[in-house]
């Protein structure tokens, strides 16, 4: 054993980390658990606040991690309201008598009220915030922000869909788009200036407002309540488009298909075609199955005007037909993707992409990016362009757009 | 004659030339790219990676000429003020880089995990290490370094893989002015010229014939996983890229939700953890030998010196993002003008002593 130690004591690491476990070890005995300091914070709401004095309030979905026989988990709704979202997170972090930490965010939900000002400002904070992830999401609602996250505990102390998985899907799908906060950036600061932030709504049940057991342990210490309210979030698809942080239009569910059947950002989703008429059908309803899009645009000059091409590939499916009038007596045949079909089918997507494009330069939006991949297929031909209109904001209205529709099926 | 436990063969020389790249160009640096450059950020590493490559290839004519040698003896040619004169340069060179690394490396651990820890304490993690590394001399940093090779390797490429899955197929190009590009170089310049370390290590180095094509192997090698985080990054991030400073960890965030695979960003911190403690202790070993050559005193003297003026400097010089942004962009470009001008002059100059001599 002495020799041991006197070995050790003429190793001058051995004492190195017999310092800094001393160091350390005493000043972690001395703190309390990171998990006892920080509120973890799974969302967060903005609303306008309606006192003179403050500007907007600020409520956070918090987990509080307690020992539970369950296997649910406690969660609780904490507002504050301030001069700024900085002010309004530390008035709550007051309320919560923990810091917040924000590393577990996973949604910002922002009230429609503060559209009618720069969005930019509420969400200064938060690009500048480095434990804050990019690939939160973003999401404006048409009740208030408070409501909506007190719908949201409900659904993640039932451990049921959480609504971050319910916008994670809305990448996928046609009728929807994602929005993070990176996207959110990149949009505002990239070329276009355009940005899209999904919008959901609440639809309160009948009963009305009601408060469950989950979570309102601790309702005595926040100044607004932490009771549940009852009710749905409905995601129709309906997305807001912002050009530099300002609302300049809202596009329902079709109108957010049209524009990804343009821009080729989906995986999945269906397709009617209404009033559909041939040797079988008459006036039918058929319904198509998306299963697999891919976009091809090219770029052309003549006569210093861009020749916008889209070239769309579709994959489909015939996955319903609604023929009234008339028995089904060959399911087999019914089921072919005739070329007929084909023909309306393509015929009415080129119209719907018209509309699209028609849209966008109507609102002068450019919510597919027409701007850099212009720029990028001839960068000399496209300054040249823009140099030579009035308005250079308004390139789209200039452009010749020509599309073309390729339908494949399974 | 070579000091046995001193010298590092061709595989430990190019695995440390490997590590040393990526020494102040993981973190900060593709997001000031961007900044000033714009896409034509990524061009700024490949030109510098050129002056590092040509830096190697003038030690490698070096180091034929003068197999045995080491750099103090070349210079000792050319007279005593430009041997002294290199020397106290090349002090505050690697002392300027260390002080530039350590605090970056801190600010960032800071930020993301150890909110409330003082850079004090910090340091208890890193300077033990860090020393020890530099005074147990260059075999033992070669072989430790040798040990935690595939490690890194495989981190890196790692990294390098999930941050491809990450990048916007979007972004404009050909946006940049080449004057940006240019002046970007030349403002991040001090990130570069790790080479130069080679130089003051000369006499312990013992390429035998045939691993030179390692060290370069591994060198370029290296230089390709830079200009690839660098571009990974620079592609990913575009206008949003002031929101992301510290690059490793940031093309592994991206991912995260997208692939729904967890906090593999986790990853990419234990390479920077490793990789910063062997560039420290590079950046310290370069000190240290240079103050031994200056004042001819023992490895204690210099590490306490070095112990002290770097305890001054990361406590008052660097001691957020801005600061020491600004450090490495307004001063230490300066001081970059050792290795990549003083030094390769008095190299090439040598070479052509050699020849001179011959003739004679």
């Amino acid at each position: 054993m002495k020799r041991f130690v006197m070995q050790a004591l003429k190793t001058p690491m051995f004492l190195v980390f017999i310092a800094i476990v001393l160091i350390y070890g005493i000043a972690a005995l001395g703190q309390p658990a990171a998990v006892n300091r920080y509120a973890i914070v799974t969302a967060i709401g903005i609303d306008k606040a309606n006192d003179g004095e403050n500007e907007i309030e600020v409520s956070l979905l918090t987990f509080t991690p307690v020992a539970n026989v369950n296997y649910t988990e406690k969660y609780k709704v904490v507002s504050a309201k301030g001069r700024a979202v900085s002010e309004a997170l530390d008035y709550a972090g007051l309320r919560l008598g923990r810091e917040v930490g924000l590393s577990h965010v996973n949604i910002l939900v922002l009230n429609i009220d503060l559209l009618d000002e720069d969005i930019g400002h509420y969400l200064d904070y938060f690009s500048r915030n480095k434990v804050l992830a990019g690939t939160t999401k973003v999401v404006v609602t048409d009740k208030s922000a408070k409501d909506f996250l007190s719908v949201v505990e409900k659904m993640d102390s039932d451990s049921s869909i959480k609504i971050n998985e319910v916008l994670s899907y809305n990448k996928e799908y046609v009728y929807a788009t994602d929005s993070s906060l990176e996207s959110f950036f990149k949009g505002y600061f990239g070329p276009t200036k355009v940005s899209l932030v999904p919008l959901l709504s609440i639809i309160k049940d009948e009963t009305g407002v009601g408060v469950s057991a989950s979570g309102s342990d601790d309702s005595g210490q926040s100044s607004s309540g932490s009771g549940q309210t009852e009710g749905e979030i409905v995601n129709n698809g309906d997305t807001l488009v912002f050009k530099e942080g300002k609302r300049v239009l809202m596009l329902d569910g079709l109108d957010m298909k049209i524009i990804q059947l343009i821009k080729g950002d989906f995986k999945t989703g269906s397709f009617v075609l209404e009033n559909y008429s041939d040797d079988i059908f008459t006036n039918a309803e058929l319904g198509f199955e998306m299963l697999e899009n891919k976009i091809h645009y090219k770029v052309v000059y003549e006569n210093n005007i861009p020749i916008f091409m889209v070239e769309s590939e579709l994959t489909m499916e015939l996955a319903e037909i609604e023929n009234q009038g008339v028995v089904v007596e060959k399911n087999v045949e019914f089921m072919k993707f005739t070329d007929q079909m084909k023909n309306a089918v393509i015929l009415k997507i080129k119209n719907l992409m018209a509309e699209g494009i028609e849209l966008m330069r109507d609102n002068q939006i450019d919510l597919i990016d027409f701007y850099t991949i212009m720029h990028n297929s001839d960068p000399k031909a496209f300054s040249k362009f823009l140099s030579s209109l009035e308005n250079e904001e308004d390139y789209l209205s200039q452009m010749v757009f020509k599309i073309n529709v390729n339908i494949f099926t399974r | 004659m070579f000091k046995r436990n001193e010298t590092i063969g061709g595989w430990q020389t190019g695995i440390l030339l490997f590590v040393l790249f990526f020494a102040n160009k993981i973190l900060v640096l593709p997001s000031l790219l961007y900044d000033q450059a714009g896409i034509g950020g990524i061009y700024v590493p490949v030109i510098l990676f050129l002056f590092e490559f040509a830096l190697l290839f003038l030690f490698y004519g070096l180091k034929k000429k003068y197999p045995e040698q080491s750099f103090g003896q070349i210079l000792k040619k050319f007279g005593k003020f430009v041997y002294y004169l290199i020397f106290v340069f090349l002090m505050f060179y690697f002392l300027g880089k260390t002080v530039l690394l350590y605090n970056i490396t801190y600010i960032f651990f800071k930020n993301i995990i150890y909110k409330d820890t003082s850079n004090i304490l910090f340091l208890f993690c890193f300077l033990p290490i860090m020393i020890h590394l530099a005074v147990s001399g260059l075999r033992v940093m070669g072989r430790t370094m040798q040990l935690f090779f595939p490690i890194i390797l495989i981190m890196v490429v790692f990294c390098i893989v999930v941050g491809v899955l990450g990048i916007d197929t979007n972004t404009m190009l050909f946006t940049s002015k080449s004057s940006d590009v240019f002046l970007s170089t030349f403002r991040h310049i001090s990130a570069f010229g790790d080479t130069i370390f080679l130089f003051v290590v000369m006499d312990k180095i013992n390429v035998k014939k045939g691993e030179w094509k390692v060290v370069f192997s591994l060198a370029g090698l290296s230089a390709i996983c830079v200009i690839a985080v660098c571009a990974i990054f620079i592609f990913s991030y575009t206008y949003t890229s002031y929101m992301h400073p510290f690059a490793l960890f940031e093309i592994m965030s991206y991912v995260k939700e997208t692939g729904g695979i967890g906090r593999i960003d986790i990853i990419s911190v234990v390479v920077i953890i490793i990789l910063t403690y062997f560039h420290l202790a590079i950046c310290m070993k370069g000190f240290l030998d240079s103050f031994v050559e200056t004042f001819k005193l023992n490895n204690i003297y210099g590490s306490i010196s070095f112990q002290i003026v770097f305890l001054i400097l990361i406590n008052y010089l660097v001691l957020n993002v801005e600061k020491a942004i600004s450090y490495g962009e307004v001063y230490l470009p300066y001081i970059s003008a050792i290795p990549f001008v003083i030094i390769p002059i008095f190299a090439i100059i040598s070479l052509f002593f050699k020849k001179r001599e011959g003739r004679k």
